[in-house]
C-alpha cells in the first residue's frame, strides 16, 4: 500500500512534468492551430541550453532560467518567422494547414541530427547539482525533490500563463487570433507576428521544462523524441488548446507509468497509453477540456 | 521574342497540367497522329526498356541494391498516395502495413511453410482490414488529428510485436524480429541469391502501382477523392460519399503497402519490429510523397529518385562523421520545396515537360506545313 501511495506521489510529480513539456505544444496548437512535431527538439535545444548554461557558470540549475527563458523564446520566434511563416502564407486558405505539419518534421530532423553533430550521441548530465539525486522522506516514503520541483514550477507556469492569456492586452490579442484570425486581422491584430510571439512562448515554457528536467535527466540529441509522443498524447488527452488540459493529461500519463508497472510488466504500460490515446481519440476527440469546434 | 511567342506556351500549358501522363493540351493535328502522343509512347516504351534492362548492363550488386530501393520507395510511396495524396490527409502510420506485411508472409512460412506469395496476398488482405478499421472512425477527423491516430496506431502496434514473443499461436519472437534462413532458394520461396530476381519483381510491383494509380486518377473514385480532399463540404452537398472513397482509397493503400512489406522481408531475410514499424519509415514515406509531389502520379517516382540516393551515398560516404547527414538533407530539401514548390517538384518538371511538347508539336507543325 505504501509503495502504492509513494508511486502515485511520484506519478503525480514526474505528470505535471510530462504536462509542463507539453504546454508549449498545447498554446502553439491553440493558436496556429499546427500540430508541432519538432517540439520534443525544441525541448532538447532548450535542455542543451540549460546544460551548457549550468555546466559552465556552475549556478543552481534553476538560475539558468534568466539565460534560457530568452534564447529559447528568440529561437522559437525566429523559427516560426523564418520557416514556419512562408509556408504558412502558401496555404492560409487552408483551415488545417497540413503542409506544416510535416515541415515541423523536417524542423525535427535537422534539430535533432544537427545537435549529434554538434554535441556527439553522449549522454550528459551536470554531476554536482544541488538537486541531484535529492530525496525527501515523509513518513517512510521517499519523494524525489527535483522532481517536487518541477512540479511546483510546473503549476506556476501554467498559472502565468492563464493569467497571461486572460488579463493582458498581448494575450487577448492572441487568444482573438486564435478564435477567428480573419476577424483578428480586421481588428487590427498583425495575425504572423501572434503567430511568431505565440511559437516563442510555446519555445520558452519548453526551455522552462527543459531546466525541471536537467537536474535529474539526461541531455543527449534524440532527447526529445518520446518527450514528442508523449505531448502529442498529454494534449490531447487534455484537449488540444487548454492550459489546464495539458497538465491535467501530463499527470494522467505520469501515473500511468508509475503506478501501471505494479500490476503488468513495464514495457507494457506504453501500450496502455496508447490505447488509451486512441480511445479519447475515437471517443471525444475534444479530449478532457477541448473546445468542441477545434477538432 | 515576340509577344504572340511568349502567349502561346502559357495558353497550352494552362489547358495541360494534368500531369506528365495525361494526352491533353496541344493542338490535336487532323492530319497523322498527335505529336505528344506519339512522342509519349516513344519516351515510355524507350524508360520501360532502360528499366528492363539495367541489370544487364549495371553488373555491381551495391549498385542494383540501391535501384531496388528506390523503386521500393517509390512503390510505398505511390501506395501512400492513394491515401495521403488523393484523398487530402496525412497518415502517418504506415509502417504499420509493411509491419502486418512481412510479419504474416513471414510467419506463415517459416512456421508453416507456406510460400511468401501465398502470405504476401494474406498479409495483403489482412492489412486491408486493419486500414478499414482504422480509417472507419478516424477519416472524420481533421487533418492534425487524423495524423496523430495514425501515429499513435503505429507506435502501439510497434510496442505491442516488442512486447509479444507469441501472439497465440505465431511466433512473433518480441524484439528480437525474426530472421529467414537463406536456404531454399527458388521462385516458389520468393528467394533467390542474386538481386537481379528482386530487382524484376519490385519493378513489376512499381509498374503495377503507378499504372493502378494512373487509372485511379481518371475514376470516378479518383475525382470524388480529390473533391473530398479539397472541400469536403462542397463534395457531400452534391451527394459525393466522401467517408466511402476515402475508405476505399485507404483499402487499396493498405493492401498494396503490406505487399512491399512481404518483399522486403525476403529481400532482407530480416525482419525488426524497431526498423520496420518505425515511425521513422512513416515519415520518410510521407517526406517523398511531399518532395516529390502529393497526389500527382509522377511525385513519388520522382521523390524516391531524387531522395534514396541522397540518403544512400550520405551514409556510405559521410556514415561514420555525420551519421544523421541524410537526415538533415532531407529536411533541409522539404523545407525549401514546401516554400518555393508547395506541389512538389513534378511541377516544375511536369511544365518544362510540356513547354518542351509544346516546341516539339510546333517544330513537326512546321515540317508539316512546308
Amino acid at each position: 500500500m505504501l509503495y502504492f501511495i509513494e508511486d502515485t506521489i511520484n506519478g503525480i510529480l514526474m505528470g505535471s512534468i510530462y504536462g509542463l513539456t507539453a504546454l508549449g505544444l498545447t498554446i502553439i496548437f491553440g493558436v496556429l492551430k499546427v500540430i508541432n512535431f519538432a517540439h520534443g527538439s525544441l525541448l532538447m535545444v532548450g535542455m542543451y541550453v540549460a546544460y551548457w548554461a549550468v555546466a559552465l557558470s556552475g549556478v543552481h540549475p534553476y538560475l539558468a532560467l534568466v539565460v534560457v527563458i530568452p534564447v529559447m523564446f528568440l529561437f522559437g520566434y525566429l523559427l516560426q518567422d523564418i520557416v514556419i511563416k512562408p509556408i504558412f502564407k502558401a496555404e492560409k486558405d487552408v483551415r488545417e494547414p497540413v503542409t506544416v505539419i510535416i515541415v515541423t518534421t523536417g524542423v525535427w530532423y535537422i534539430l535533432d541530427n544537427l545537435s549529434l553533430l554538434f554535441f556527439g550521441p553522449q549522454y550528459r548530465s551536470i554531476q554536482d547539482n544541488p538537486l541531484r539525486g535529492k530525496m525527501f522522506e515523509l513518513g517512510e516514503m521517499l519523494i524525489s525533490v527535483p522532481k517536487l520541483w518541477g512540479c511546483v514550477t510546473a503549476l506556476i507556469t501554467a498559472a502565468g500563463v492563464y493569467y497571461f492569456f486572460q488579463y493582458t492586452r498581448l494575450g487577448r490579442a492572441i487568444r482573438a487570433t486564435s478564435l477567428d484570425r480573419d476577424a483578428a486581422s480586421l481588428a487590427g491584430i498583425n495575425q504572423y507576428k501572434i503567430y511568431n510571439i505565440a511559437f516563442g512562448i510555446g519555445t520558452a515554457i519548453s526551455g522552462i521544462a527543459a531546466i525541471t528536467l536537467i537536474p535529474f535527466y539526461n541531455t543527449f540529441p534524440t532527447v526529445g523524441v518520446s518527450f514528442d509522443i508523449k505531448g502529442f498524447i498529454i494534449v490531447v488527452l487534455g484537449g488540444l488548446g487548454s492550459i489546464g488540459g495539458a497538465i491535467v493529461g501530463g499527470i494522467i500519463v505520469g501515473l500511468i507509468e508509475s503506478v501501471g508497472p505494479q500490476f503488468m510488466t513495464a514495457t507494457w504500460t506504453e501500450a496502455i497509453v496508447y490505447g488509451l490515446f486512441l480511445l479519447v481519440l475515437f471517443v471525444k476527440p475534444s479530449g478532457l477540456f477541448g473546445e468542441k469546434n477545434d477538432w | 521574342m515576340t509577344g504572340n511567342e511568349t502567349l502561346a506556351p502559357l495558353d497550352n500549358s494552362s489547358g495541360s497540367n494534368a500531369g506528365p501522363l495525361s494526352v491533353s493540351g496541344s493542338k490535336v493535328t487532323d492530319q497523322g497522329v498527335n505529336p505528344r502522343k506519339k512522342f509519349e509512347t516513344i519516351s515510355l516504351a524507350a524508360l520501360l526498356l532502360i528499366a528492363f534492362g539495367l541489370p544487364l548492363v549495371m553488373r555491381s550488386p551495391t549498385y542494383l541494391h540501391i535501384v531496388i530501393l528506390i523503386y521500393f520507395y517509390a512503390y510505398l510511396t505511390s501506395s501512400w498516395n492513394m491515401v495521403g495524396g488523393f484523398a487530402g490527409v496525412l497518415p502517418l502510420g504506415h509502417s504499420v502495413f509493411i509491419g502486418v506485411g512481412a510479419y504474416t508472409s513471414t510467419i506463415l512460412s517459416l512456421q508453416y511453410g507456406i510460400s511468401p506469395w501465398i502470405g504476401m496476398l494474406v498479409g495483403g488482405v489482412l492489412s486491408m482490414g486493419i486500414g478499414v478499421l482504422i480509417g472507419l472512425p478516424t477519416f472524420k477527423m481533421r487533418g492534425a488529428y487524423f495524423a496523430l491516430a495514425t501515429i499513435a496506431f503505429a507506435e502501439g502496434m510497434r510496442v505491442m510485436v516488442e512486447n509479444l514473443d507469441f501472439l497465440g499461436p505465431f511466433n512473433l519472437n518480441g524484439p528480437r524480429g525474426l530472421q529467414i534462413p537463406p536456404l531454399n532458394f527458388g521462385f516458389l520461396n520468393f528467394m533467390f541469391k542474386g538481386k537481379e530476381p528482386y530487382y524484376y519483381i519490385i519493378l513489376i510491383m512499381l509498374i503495377g502501382v503507378l499504372v493502378l494509380t494512373w487509372i485511379i486518377s481518371r475514376s470516378k473514385l479518383g475525382y470524388y477523392l480529390n473533391a473530398g480532399g479539397e472541400e469536403p463540404e462542397a463534395a457531400m452537398a452534391l451527394g459525393v460519399n466522401v467517408a466511402r472513397a476515402k475508405l476505399i482509397a485507404m483499402a487499396m493503400s493498405s493492401f498494396l503497402t503490406a505487399l512491399a512489406g512481404t518483399f522486403y522481408a525476403q529481400f532482407s531475410l530480416f525482419i525488426h519490429p524497431k526498423s520496420i514499424i518505425s515511425l521513422d519509415l512513416s515519415f520518410e514515406i510521407a517526406f517523398i510523397a511531399l518532395i516529390g509531389g502529393r497526389g500527382s502520379i509522377a511525385g513519388p517516382l520522382l521523390g524516391a529518385l531524387l531522395l534514396r540516393p541522397v540518403s544512400d551515398f550520405s551514409r556510405i560516404y559521410f556514415g561514420d562523421v555525420f551519421p544523421g547527414l541524410h537526415l538533415v538533407i532531407f529536411g533541409v530539401i522539404l523545407i525549401l520545396v514546401m516554400i518555393y514548390q508547395p506541389r512538389g517538384i513534378q511541377e516544375p518538371l511536369t511544365r518544362a515537360y510540356n513547354r518542351f511538347i509544346d516546341r516539339l508539336s510546333k517544330e513537326e507543325q512546321a515540317k508539316e506545313v512546308s
